[in-house]
């Protein structure tokens, strides 16, 4: 392959990844699937027995669900509402990495002057940024269409 | 920049929503290009332009500040 047809083949993969949608039914289904992890966390303490396992797929489930609906596509979709949803991942990636950093410290600090005996310092789990990272984009989605 | 583009949309008695069918976007994106809030692409410009009838340079204006 020639040079110049690689870069357009690659330019073209790149195109339909950045404007790769899922169709809008899968913005209920997230809604749906979302209910159903938070219904889970609340079962936790019901089966206690199972309460990891509850725990660890609640988790998962709840981030598939969200990213179904940060995925999914507007009712009327066009280049303003490509613009904003750019701009909320931006926001989105840009405070979620604010929030890795800083956050740890907070709870450190925190949970030092509460608890009387000497808290460790513990890094943030994977779980609890991405979380922050999608609340954030489609908190920000929503406000960037409500004011557009 | 600066937009007549309410002007033009009553001088053919359109609505916002008519004008946003006419040109394949949304009510609140001729909302907003109308508010001076967005500036629509190339593509966008040209076919309100064909609906308008003019050139973009006629509805569209660059102020001091571009």
């Amino acid at each position: 392959m020639n040079p110049k047809k690689a870069i357009d083949c690659e330019r073209s993969t790149i195109q339909k990844i950045l404007i790769f949608r899922l169709p809008r039914y899968f913005r209920t289904l997230g809604i749906v699937l979302f209910a159903i992890s938070f219904l889970c966390m609340f079962l936790k303490s019901s089966f206690p027995e199972h309460a990891s396992v509850l725990k660890e797929g609640a988790n998962r489930l709840m981030l598939v669900a969200m990213l179904f609906m940060s995925m999914a596509k507007d009712k009327e979709e066009d280049e303003l509402t490509i613009l904003l949803r750019g701009q909320s991942y931006a926001a989105a990636f840009i405070l979620g990495v604010v929030y890795a950093l800083v956050m740890p410290y907070i709870e450190y600090g925190v949970s030092n002057l509460v608890n009387t005996e000497a808290e460790t310092f513990k890094e943030l789990g994977d779980f609890q940024i991405l979380l922050f990272m999608l609340m954030i984009q489609l908190m920000y989605y929503s406000v960037l269409k409500k004011i557009r | 920049m600066r937009n007549s583009i309410k002007v033009e949309r009553a001088i053919l008695s359109l609505t916002q929503d008519d004008l946003a069918k006419k040109i394949g976007v949304s009510r609140q994106t001729i909302n907003s290009i109308e508010a001076n809030r967005y500036v629509p692409s190339t593509v966008l410009s040209l076919r309100l332009s064909e609906v308008f009838g003019k050139p973009v340079n006629d509805f569209f204006k660059l102020t001091e500040e571009d």
